[in-house]
């Protein structure tokens, strides 16, 4: 079965949409303003999940989905908010488990309906089933079970108080596989033309579904090496917290990214995929990995010595990511000299999302966030492969 | 004299939400949990006007509201939920409801449903 990447892309603009939904209906419920932070849709196996779970509290409510859309949705705050979120709704301090699974009732309500709407048939809920859950326990049943998911995550972000949330939709995959590369592929192409026709014929990003799995395997396998690299230059245990990969309407990488400063490394890849990988750490990061790297303490903490040593780091960890691809997709890819970047984090990629933006509207992004034990640091990979190259190179792999 | 409404949501938290926007106004005669006890608690009551949530246990509030107005086609029911898709209003009124208010909702929302269902 083949599955337009581009349709993925429309899915996940489907998803904020419905996230914007429920950040509406939730604002006016405990009368704060919440903005959509971030929607992604990501190809997940179960051991990503559990990984990415790990370590969190979450409390919320899960639904199950019949009708336009078969599978779970589950709503979750953070432990530690709940409080504030009570606080906020009316009535809201004496009936803690109740209006939190009123709450999330109305969210999920809110975002399920652009995707009901869409679909032309109601999508059934179940009654909310509140819930209080540790690591990927919060995650529907089966969700850790099976070769890979659609897994569609939303956070909202309230201005004034603590409130973030996170709703994670795992239609089942049979039908949602169909959804894809039916009606949705349609859609896709129409939001490409709406932002300008920059995209060319859906045949040309379709790709077996079976690849996609692969090529998530290779996003995690090139963050390990990454994580590697960084681990024999610094000398520092480092481990791959998340690696996941996502579809995401281009315009939008920036601002996940957001407004923090950071430094890192750009490089521009040649081959088949092209594109660009972009390894970002925020200042403090980027300055602790520096000084480990360094024999003697830099005059300044992100001056030229700390420059030229994550450029150097930069280069490993491109070569541990883009090895690993070129070995299993068949291809000869390589990457142009580092290029150091030190800005606010949306600066440091608007290029290269203007540049790719020519040619498409929607990215492969793998996010990998790689953290070392003993100081505190974390980086951010953002990849961003030529759609068309990517699927080409996917479509061989599936033959091979 | 002040309208009789039946409440009907599987949630606590809308219940009373609901009650405090309606008391003064209406005479709130019962709080049902899910569909069969609104069934109940219409046929005990005899309200002049039902707040039937859509998405119950037990039974929803399509189910419920067909049943209601099979056996009393006088009934005036209003769904309010959070489910606002087109698709699920159109089986709501198709089951005999006379409006529909989708949560969240504010007070003015509520009021403006009711009177253009009673």
């Amino acid at each position: 079965m083949r599955v337009d990447v581009r349709a993925l892309g429309a899915c996940n603009r489907l998803a904020e949409r419905g996230a914007e939904r429920a950040a509406n209906a939730l604002g006016e419920l405990t009368g704060s303003d919440l903005a959509v932070e971030v929607t992604g849709a990501s190809v997940a196996t179960g051991e990503d999940l559990a990984e990415a779970f790990s370590g969190r509290e979450s409390i919320g409510v899960r639904v199950g989905l019949d009708g336009g859309l078969e599978g779970q949705a589950v709503l979750a705050f953070d432990a530690e908010q709940i409080d504030g979120l009570l606080s906020v709704l009316p009535g809201g301090a004496s009936m803690g488990r109740s209006a939190v699974t009123e709450v999330g009732n109305i969210a999920l309500g809110g975002f399920l309906d652009g995707w009901a709407n869409y679909l032309g048939r109601a999508i059934d809920m179940t009654p909310p089933r509140y819930f209080e859950a540790d690591g990927a326990a919060v995650l529907p049943d089966g969700a850790l079970a099976g070769d890979g998911v659609f897994l569609f995550e939303s956070r909202l972000d309230a201005t004034g108080t603590d409130l973030d949330f996170s709703i994670y939709m795992l239609p089942d995959s049979g039908p949602f596989r169909d959804l894809v590369v039916g009606k949705t592929a349609t859609a896709a192409t129409v939001g490409a033309e709406g932002a300008g026709g920059s995209a060319g014929g859906a045949n040309a990003t379709a790709v077996p579904y079976e690849s996609l799995s692969t090529f998530a395997s290779l996003a995690k396998r090139g963050s390990a090496n990454a994580a590697d690299n960084i681990g024999m230059m610094t000398g520092l245990e480092t481990t791959v917290d998340v690696s996941r990969l996502r579809f995401v309407p281009l315009a939008d990488v920036p601002s996940e990214v957001g407004t923090e400063p950071h430094a890192g490394t750009v490089f521009e890849l040649q081959g088949k995929p092209s594109g660009y990988l972009a390894i970002l750490f925020s200042e403090e990061s980027a300055a602790a990995i520096a000084e480990a790297m360094l024999p003697m303490e830099p005059d300044q903490p992100l001056g030229d010595m700390a420059e030229n040593a994550l450029c150097e780091l930069g280069n490993v960890m491109t070569s541990g990511f883009i090895d690993g691809w070129a070995n299993v997709l068949g291809t000869s890819i390589s990457h142009s000299p580092p290029e150091f970047v030190h800005d606010i984090g949306s600066a440091t990629v608007s290029p290269l999302v203007a540049s790719l933006s020519r040619r498409q509207d929607y990215g492969f992004v793998i996010d990998a966030a790689i953290r070392t034990e003993g100081i505190q640091a974390r980086c951010d990979v953002y990849a961003l492969p030529d759609e068309r190259e990517l699927a080409a190179a996917l479509e061989r792999l599936s033959e091979t | 004299m002040a309208k009789r409404v039946l409440i009907a949501d599987d949630s606590e938290f809308m219940r009373n939400l609901l009650r405090e926007i309606l008391e003064g106004e209406f005479e709130i005669v019962g709080e049902a949990e899910n569909g069969v006890e609104a069934v109940n608690m219409y046929d005990e009551h005899g309200p002049d006007l039902v707040m039937m949530d859509i998405v119950m246990p037990i039974r929803d509030g399509i189910e419920a509201t067909t049943e209601i107005k099979g056996d009393d086609p006088e009934a005036t029911v209003i769904m309010c939920t959070s489910v606002g898709q087109e698709e699920k209003m159109k089986a709501a009124i198709k089951a005999g409801a006379e409006g529909y208010i989708t949560k969240p909702f504010q007070k003015p929302n509520v009021l403006d449903a009711i009177g253009s269902a009673v």
